[in-house]
C-alpha cells in the first residue's frame, strides 16, 4: 500500500512535470493569433438578449451597426460603418441612413434595410423580454410596441424608403441617435437564420455574422475562437484568429499573462497596480465611470439640500483617491473626465467650515445632535475601502458619527428600488460617451432616480439639450443643468475610476478607448 | 531524465485518463461483486426508493429558499423600465403563482427538461450541466485519490509510530493541511511551481501539466482529513487484544499493520468519504476559480449570486444525486470493513 502510494504520487508528479513546447489549443498558430482574456463567459452572443461587456466584447468583434465609434477621436464621435451617411431634420426628429452597398453576410447574403427592420422588430417584441429594448424608446411608438400597447409594428416609427434607405421618426429630437446605432442591440438581424435554428442560432456553425470576425468555436467557460471574415467589408483584420479565456480571477489572468499565455488582459488586481505601473505592457486609461453615493431626498434631514451639500462638501475627494492609489480621477461634475461636458472647474471645494455653516443654517448647530447616518453599499472590497474612508471623514471634519453597512449586490439592488436608504452608493459607466447617458438618469421620471430627486428646470434643461443638435448649444444646456445638480446635491460623485491592462508588447494597434469596446481588428502581431 | 524515459512509451494525457477509468471501473466492480455477494440487491433498491423522497424534499426547500432570498434576477443597478421588466417576468413565468411555477418545475424535473438558465441566455441548465460537472468530476476523481493515497498510510504510518517524532512531524502536516485555507496553498503551489520552478502552468485546463497543481490543492485537505482519523482510529485498533494475539502467533509488523490494523481502522475514513466524495466531484469553488478550471464549482456559487433559479435547481438536484449515491456507496463497502455491520 505504501510503496503503491509512493509510487503513484511521484507517478503524477513526474508525468505533470514534462515541460513543454507552447503551443496553442485549436490547431492554432501563434504567429497570427491574439490570445486575450474575456474574462467570464459570456453569457450570450444574441444581440438582442445581450447586456454585458463580456458578450458586447465578442459581438463587436463578429458584427457591426449602422455606425460605429472614431477610436481615435478623444470624443469618440460615431463614423459610419454599414451606414455610408445620414441626414437629419432640424429638430434631430427624423433620421435618414443610407446603407453601404455590397455589404455580405457570412453566408453571402446582400445586408439591406430589412434586416435592420427584423432586428429592432425582434427587439421590442414584448415575447422577446429584451432588456435592451429601451435603447430605441426613443422611436416613434416603440415604447408603447414593447409594452403591448401597439400590436402591428409597422406603427413604429421606422420606414424602409428602398433597400438601402432607412427612415427612423423619433417621439422627441435625439441629437446623439447615431451614437446609438453603435449600440449591439441595434445590429441588424437575419429573421430567416433565426427561424431555421430557433434558440440555437448564435452557436458557432449556425450563426450568420457580418463584422471583421467569425465566431468559430465556443467551448463554454473554457475558450471562444474568432476567425478572420474574409468576406468582411471593410480593410481585412491583419490577425487570423483571436482566442478569448475565460480566466475570471483577475491575478491567475496575470500570472498567464507574465507567463506569456495571454497577449492583452482588461483588468489587473488592484493590489498589484504599484508592482505594474512602470512596466511597459502597463496601460492605464479612464473608462467613463463615475463613483458616486446618492441621497433619499424624501429622509430626513437629506431632505434639505444644505445638509446634503454640508455633507459631500465635508469629505476630500483627493484624499480618498490618493488612498485607493490605482490612479483613479476626483470627481467634479457627475459627467466623467474625458466625455463632452466634463467640467473641471465646476467642482463643489472641499471645505469644512462652509460645510459647517451649512450645517448650522439647516438647524444642527449641534452636530452631536445629528441624526445618525448610515452609507449603504454593496459588498466589495474597494466598496469598503470607500465607505470606511469616507466615514473616517465625517468624522474628523464634522464629528459625524457615520455607520456603514453592506448588503449582496441582488439584495442591495433590491432595496435601493423597494425601499431606498438615506445614502446609497451605486456607480455609472457609459453606454454610449454622451454626456446625456449619464445626466438623464436624474430626470424626475427616470427609473434610476432612486433618490427621488425632483427639478422641474433641471428636466427642461436635459430634454431640450436632448434635441440640440448644435454642439455649443449642448454644452450651454449642460452646463446649467450641472450647476443645479451641483446646487442641490442630490448625489455626490467621489470619482472617475480608471482600467489597468497589460498588453504584450508584440501587439501593436490595439486601442485602448475610455468607453471600453475591445475591438481586434487593427490589431497586428510582431513576430 | 526519468520523465524524459517515462513519457517515452507512455502519452501523459493518456496515463490520466487510464487511471481515472481504472479507479471509476474498479470502484464500480467492487460495489458490484459486494451488492451480489452480500445479497444486497434488496437494500440498494429500498435505498434507492428513499434517495427519491430525499431528492423531491430538497428540490422543495430549495424552491422555497430561492424565493425566501430578497432580489430577483432581473434587479440590475441599471434600472430596467417597467414594460420591459413585464415583458421579462411574463417570458419566464414568475408572474405565476408560486404553486404554478412549483408544479411547472417538478414536471420539468420528472420529464428530464430542467428548462434554460437566465443568465446564460437560452442555454439549457441540462447543457450547462453536461460540459461543466465531467470536468469537476476528473479533477474530484485525481484529488480524491490523492487523497486516500496520502491520507490512509500516513494516518496508520503516524499511529504505528505512536508518540514518537515520525508522528508528531506526519501529524503536523496533517494539521497543517485542514487549516490552511485553499486558496493559499494553490498561490503557495502557484509561485513555488509556476514561478520559481517553471515547470507547471498558473492555470486554465488543457491537459496534465495543468492538473497536477489544482488536484494537490483539492486533494491536499481530505488527505490531511483521512490522515487524522485513520491514526486515530488505528490507536484505538492497535491496543486492542487481538492485534497482540496476531503479533503473537508470528506475522510480520507489514502484515498485521496492513492486514489487522488498516482494515478495522477505516470505518470513520468511511463515514467522512460520504459527503467528502460528493463535495469533492461536485466542483470546488475556490480551486475552480483560481486555476481557471471550467467546472461545476463556480456554478454553485454564481447561480445563487445570479438568482438563475433554473440553474440552482438543477445544481441542487446534481449535488444532491451525488451525495444521495456516495453515500449509498460508503454504506455497501461499510459492510466489508467491519463484517459485524449488517445492512438490511
Amino acid at each position: 500500500m505504501l510503496r503503491a502510494s509512493v509510487f503513484l504520487i511521484s507517478f503524477l508528479l513526474l508525468f505533470g512535470c514534462t515541460k513543454k513546447e507552447q503551443k496553442l489549443e485549436y490547431g492554432l498558430k501563434m504567429g497570427e493569433t491574439l490570445r486575450v482574456n474575456l474574462m467570464s463567459e459570456p453569457p450570450t452572443v444574441d444581440w438582442h438578449k445581450a447586456t454585458d461587456t463580456t458578450s458586447a466584447n465578442v459581438m463587436d468583434n463578429i458584427m457591426e451597426g449602422l455606425t460605429q465609434f472614431d477610436l481615435d477621436d478623444p470624443e469618440m464621435r460615431p463614423i459610419p460603418a454599414l451606414a455610408a451617411e445620414w441626414s437629419t431634420t432640424k429638430d434631430a426628429k427624423k433620421w435618414t441612413f443610407i446603407l453601404r452597398q455590397g455589404v455580405k453576410w457570412t453566408d453571402g447574403v446582400e445586408l439591406e434595410a430589412q434586416h435592420f427592420v427584423d432586428g429592432w422588430e425582434r427587439l421590442l417584441n414584448p415575447a422577446t423580454a429584451a432588456e435592451y429594448a429601451y435603447f430605441l424608446h426613443s422611436i416613434k411608438n416603440a415604447q408603447a410596441y414593447t409594452a403591448g400597447k401597439i400590436k402591428n409594428f409597422s406603427e413604429v416609427g421606422v420606414k424602409i424608403l428602398d433597400k438601402y434607405k432607412l427612415e427612423i421618426t423619433l417621439e422627441r429630437g435625439v441629437a446623439f441617435l447615431p451614437m446609438l446605432m453603435t449600440h449591439a442591440s441595434t445590429f441588424p438581424f437575419r429573421k430567416d437564420v433565426y427561424e431555421k435554428y430557433k434558440t440555437a442560432w448564435t452557436n458557432p456553425g449556425n450563426i450568420v455574422t457580418l463584422g471583421p470576425f467569425t465566431l468559430k468555436i465556443w467551448d463554454h467557460d473554457k475558450n471562444l475562437v474568432l476567425e478572420r471574415n474574409e468576406n468582411y467589408y471593410g480593410p481585412k483584420p491583419w490577425l487570423k484568429n483571436v482566442l478569448g479565456y475565460m480566466v475570471v480571477e483577475q491575478s491567475t489572468a496575470l500570472s498567464l499573462f507574465e507567463g506569456g499565455r495571454l497577449d492583452i488582459i482588461p483588468e489587473v488586481p488592484y493590489t498589484e497596480i504599484s508592482r505594474l505601473r512602470d512596466r511597459k505592457e502597463f496601460y492605464s486609461a479612464p473608462e467613463l465611470t463615475t463613483q458616486y453615493y446618492g441621497f433619499n431626498v424624501h429622509i430626513k434631514p437629506f431632505d434639505n439640500p444644505k445638509v446634503r451639500k454640508a455633507i459631500y462638501m465635508a469629505v476630500d475627494r483627493e484624499e480618498l483617491v490618493k488612498m485607493h492609489n490605482v490612479g483613479h480621477v476626483a470627481a467634479s461634475t457627475f459627467v466623467p473626465e474625458g466625455m463632452m461636458s466634463y467640467e473641471a472647474g465646476m467642482k463643489v471645494p472641499f471645505d469644512p467650515q462652509t460645510s459647517k455653516a451649512l450645517l448650522k443654517e439647516a438647524g444642527f448647530s449641534d452636530l452631536a445632535k445629528f441624526p445618525k447616518l448610515t452609507i449603504n453599499y454593496n459588498t466589495n472590497e474597494n466598496n469598503k475601502r470607500t465607505a470606511e474612508n469616507i466615514q473616517a471623514q465625517l468624522k474628523k471634519n464634522l464629528g459625524l458619527v457615520v455607520e456603514i453597512q453592506n448588503e449582496d449586490w441582488k439584495v442591495y439592488i433590491a432595496r435601493l428600488t423597494q425601499n431606498c436608504p438615506a445614502v446609497w452608493r451605486l456607480a455609472w459607466g457609459a453606454d454610449y460617451p454622451d454626456p446625456d447617458n449619464l445626466l438623464n438618469l436624474w430626470l424626475s421620471q427616470s427609473g434610476n432616480n432612486r433618490g427621488k430627486w425632483s427639478n422641474a428646470k433641471y428636466d427642461s434643461l436635459i430634454e431640450s439639450a436632448m434635441a440640440e443638435l448644435d454642439t455649443g448649444k449642448r454644452k450651454a444646456l449642460y452646463h446649467q443643468a450641472q450647476a443645479i445638480l451641483q446646487d442641490e446635491v442630490p448625489i455626490m460623485p467621489w470619482f472617475y475610476s480608471r482600467r489597468q491592462y497589460m498588453r504584450n508588447s508584440r501587439v501593436k494597434g490595439y486601442k485602448f478607448n475610455p468607453i471600453d469596446k475591445r475591438i481586434y481588428k487593427t490589431v497586428t502581431l510582431e513576430q | 531524465m526519468s520523465t524524459l524515459v517515462f513519457s517515452f512509451f507512455w502519452p501523459d494525457t493518456m496515463a490520466f485518463e487510464v487511471l481515472m477509468w481504472t479507479t471509476i471501473a474498479t470502484v464500480c466492480a467492487g460495489l458490484l461483486f459486494v451488492i451480489v455477494k452480500k445479497h444486497l440487491l434488496p437494500y440498494v433498491f429500498r435505498r434507492l426508493g428513499e434517495a427519491g423522497f430525499t431528492l423531491f424534499f430538497i428540490l422543495t426547500t430549495v424552491f422555497i429558499l430561492l424565493r425566501a432570498i430578497p432580489g430577483g434576477p432581473f434587479d440590475a443597478d441599471k434600472k430596467l423600465p417597467p414594460e420591459v421588466i413585464a415583458n421579462l417576468e411574463k417570458k419566464y413565468g414568475m408572474n405565476d403563482t408560486l404553486w404554478a411555477q412549483y408544479y411547472k418545475h417538478m414536471k420539468g424535473v420528472l420529464t428530464g427538461d430542467l428548462g434554460e438558465s437566465y443568465k446564460y441566455v437560452s442555454r439549457p441548465v441540462a447543457g450547462i450541466i453536461k460540459d461543466s460537472f465531467p470536468v469537476s468530476l476528473k479533477l474530484g476523481i485525481y484529488s480524491l485519490i490523492v487523497a486516500y493515497l496520502i491520507g490512509i498510510p500516513l494516518g496508520v504510518f503516524a499511529a504505528s509510530k505512536h508518540n514518537t517524532k515520525w508522528d508528531t512531524i506526519s501529524m503536523f502536516f496533517a494539521m497543517g493541511g485542514v487549516t490552511l485555507p485553499s486558496f493559499l496553498i494553490a498561490a503557495l503551489l502557484i509561485l513555488f511551481f509556476s514561478f520559481k520552478l517553471e515547470l507547471l502552468p498558473p492555470g486554465l485546463w488543457e491537459g496534465p501539466e495543468y492538473y497536477i497543481l489544482p488536484v494537490i490543492t483539492l486533494g491536499l485537505r481530505p488527505a490531511a482529513m483521512i490522515a487524522r482519523l485513520t491514526r486515530s482510529s488505528a490507536l484505538d485498533v492497535i491496543k486492542n487484544d487481538f492485534i497482540r494475539t496476531a503479533y503473537a502467533k508470528g506475522l510480520g509488523y507489514q502484515v498485521v499493520l496492513f492486514k489487522h490494523v488498516l482494515r478495522n481502522s477505516l470505518i470513520p475514513v468511511l463515514t467522512y468519504s460520504g459527503p467528502l466524495i460528493a463535495d469533492v466531484l461536485t466542483g470546488a469553488f475556490i480551486v475552480e476559480h483560481i486555476f481557471a478550471i471550467p467546472g461545476m464549482g463556480k456554478h454553485f456559487v454564481m447561480s445563487v449570486q445570479n438568482r438563475d433559479y433554473p440553474l440552482v435547481m438543477g445544481l441542487a438536484m446534481v449535488y444532491s444525486i451525488v451525495l444521495v449515491a456516495s453515500n449509498l456507496l460508503v454504506d455497501v463497502f461499510y459492510s466489508v470493513a467491519d463484517p459485524r455491520i449488517r445492512l438490511a
